[in-house]
């Protein structure tokens, strides 16, 4: 028995159309990891007045010291968009096998559901800051951490909550019956049949760590200042948006363009019998 | 009317009265029930917070300490403001100092409490504007796209809600403050305050409340939409459309009334969201609200700040989940 049984076979998507829904958000993230090779200029060298407008030494103008907003531009991806992968990357590992066992250990299954309703009890941007300031000098390190802690309790209901009637399906009964391991019932019996759902599940983690990320950026809570992050130009920018707009807009449109494209790719993995009547 | 008569009405009055009786006395209980789970809730929450900031190294004694102080002088502090005295003896204090409205001293000596006086109401002020204009523009929003299912309204609905609920509420801002404030000089880009600590003019709680409401309208819309979606193939809705109603009619008295559990569980988990985005923002356009607070609590390791700050923030996200609880138990009724 697998996921495609249990869903109604209508409900699977054209794999075209998903693959032309995650294209811009795969371009993006090449385009991201890649733009250090391209960037004309180091990241920390002033070539402009502060907040030149955009000229021929620089496309994009400078930033508040003068610095190459372009360059930085195509350095200050990579770092966001790596950590928000390994963060999705983690939460779904954790979550798929986690779930796996709490379906059938039911004392771990009620601590996951407990443990996912006090989590909402606080906002991700509080515990972003509790845990960073509990880890001085953590910098991108701290942020994962706590992306990833504040991350697990809802992933986990989810997997646990696909994963309850496979659990209670014939052959992993027969498997019990059959006197196997836990871990052998849950890594092998269970897991497999979840794909779908971890997919899904692990399009979502990487939309919310890709806000979480760039949140505490923009808090200067992660990367410190002469690091070249797209949430950090927001914040030190800001100041000079009416003199050279750029320095703020470009890494503003960067951003929306990540959390969209990577939200759209998101949405066309989730399996179409949950969104659709 | 005979005697007899009367005292048989009488009769059946007692028993209908008593059961009506034991019908609110039951919904009080579940009442309580729930809300006895959620605070207790918001306890774990705040042990673990505690705990959290316990074990990690470093304390408010520490990082307030001036340049050239003396390892004697932090620890004088330190002593001062009790944080050599063990966690379990000081955590129990704080807690049971919570219902009498005490959060606590900070590591700067000043009481929390006098602390978020002020930014406090401004920040609950700015996040229930949000959650007001989120809930009514979500629900039209969803309604509009579900009064014709696959239609233009549905598909625009849906592409543009998938848009906004995915970008960042600082991102949203930076929008609207070029195009709103600097390029057109329609509204004011920095919140100036009023002697009383609010903010000075309504037209300043404009652009915090678009930026917090577009990513949340978009997110709630959805729910909306899926929800009248679920509705509308239940038995009671279709067979209000086979009897002819219009469908706005079946929209709004057959399907939407079934929809409340799971649109109310939706605007309940928004709260965390505009809470928390709320802080972002606020820093962004200098709204004196809990962000500021936080800002200066996180740079001096302010132990009782940050945990005064979660213990409020929790206890409105536990209010609005509370309310969402009774929803969903007034729509259900008896069924689990």
């Amino acid at each position: 028995m697998s996921s495609a049984a249990l869903a109604p076979p209508r409900s699977r998507r054209p794999r075209a159309r998903v693959l032309i829904a995650v294209a811009p958000g795969l371009l993006l993230t090449l385009l991201a990891l890649t733009g250090p090779l391209f960037a004309p200029r180091t990241v920390d060298s002033p070539v402009t007045a502060p907040y030149a407008p955009p000229g021929k030494d620089a496309l994009l103008g400078g930033d508040q010291l003068g610095r190459d907003v372009l360059s930085r531009m195509l350095h200050g991806g990579s770092a966001l968009i790596g950590s928000a992968l390994v963060v999705a990357v983690l939460v779904t590992a954790l979550a798929a096998v986690l779930g796996c066992f709490a379906v059938l250990t039911p004392v771990l299954g009620r601590l996951v559901e407990r443990s996912a309703d006090v989590a909402i009890l606080l906002p991700p941007v509080l515990g972003m800051m509790l845990i960073a300031l509990a880890w001085p000098g953590g910098g991108r390190l701290a942020v994962m951490a706590a992306a990833t802690v504040l991350g697990v309790p809802y992933a986990v209901r989810v997997v646990a909550s696909a994963a309850a009637p496979v659990a209670a399906s014939g052959f992993v009964e027969a498997a019990t019956a059959g006197g196997e391991r836990l871990w052998h019932l849950a890594l092998r019996e269970i897991l497999p049949n979840l794909r779908s759902t971890v997919l899904a599940l692990f399009g979502l983690r990487f939309v919310a760590a890709v806000y979480v990320i760039s949140m505490a950026g923009f808090l200067q809570l992660g990367p410190q200042p002469p690091a070249a992050d797209w949430a950090l130009m927001i914040r030190e920018n800001a100041p000079g948006a009416l003199l050279n707009p750029w320095a703020v807009v470009a890494p503003s449109i960067a951003i929306g363009l990540l959390a969209v494209s990577v939200n759209l790719a998101a949405d066309a993995l989730t399996p179409a019998a949950r969104r659709e009547p | 009317m005979s005697e007899a008569a009367i005292e048989g009405a009488e009769a059946a009055a007692a028993p209908a009265a008593a059961s009506a009786l034991r019908r609110s006395l039951r919904a009080v209980g579940r009442t309580g029930v729930v809300l006895a789970k959620r605070a207790l809730m918001l306890a774990v929450l705040l042990a673990v917070v505690f705990a959290a900031i316990e074990l990690l190294p470093g304390d408010a004694a520490s990082a307030t300490s001036e340049r050239g102080e003396s390892a004697a002088d932090t620890a004088a502090r330190r002593r001062l403001l009790g944080l050599d005295r063990p966690v379990w003896e000081r955590f129990p204090d704080w807690m049971t100092a919570l219902p009498t409205g005490d959060l606590g001293t900070s590591a700067r000596g000043e009481h929390v409490t006098d602390l978020l006086a002020a930014p406090f109401p401004n920040t609950l002020l700015l996040g229930a504007t949000a959650f007001a204009v989120t809930l009514a523009a979500a629900l039209a929003l969803g309604c509009w796209a579900a009064l014709r299912p696959g239609g233009t309204a549905d598909r625009i609905v849906g592409f543009a809600s998938g848009i906004a609920l995915a970008l960042p509420e600082f991102v949203v801002s930076i929008g609207l403050l070029l195009v709103l404030s600097l390029w057109t000089g329609w509204l004011p880009a920095v919140t100036l305050t009023a002697p009383d600590g609010s903010p000075a003019s309504w037209t300043m709680l404009v652009m915090p409340v678009l930026a917090l409401t577009v990513p949340q309208i978009g997110w709630n819309a959805r729910i909306v939409r899926g929800a009248l979606a679920d509705q509308a193939a239940a038995p009671h809705v279709a067979a209000a459309r086979l009897d002819g109603l219009s469908p706005r009619r079946v929209l709004l008295r057959h399907a939407l009334p079934g929809a409340w559990p799971a649109i109310a569980t939706g605007a309940a988990t928004s709260t965390g969201m505009l809470l928390g985005g709320a802080v972002v923002v606020e820093t962004l356009f200098n709204y004196p609200g809990l962000g500021t607070v936080l800002s200066g609590a996180v740079a001096d390791r302010d132990t009782p700040v940050i945990a005064g700050v979660v213990a409020c923030t929790g206890a409105v996200i536990s209010l609005v989940l509370l309310c969402a609880d009774l929803v969903r138990a007034r729509t259900l009724g008896a069924r689990p």
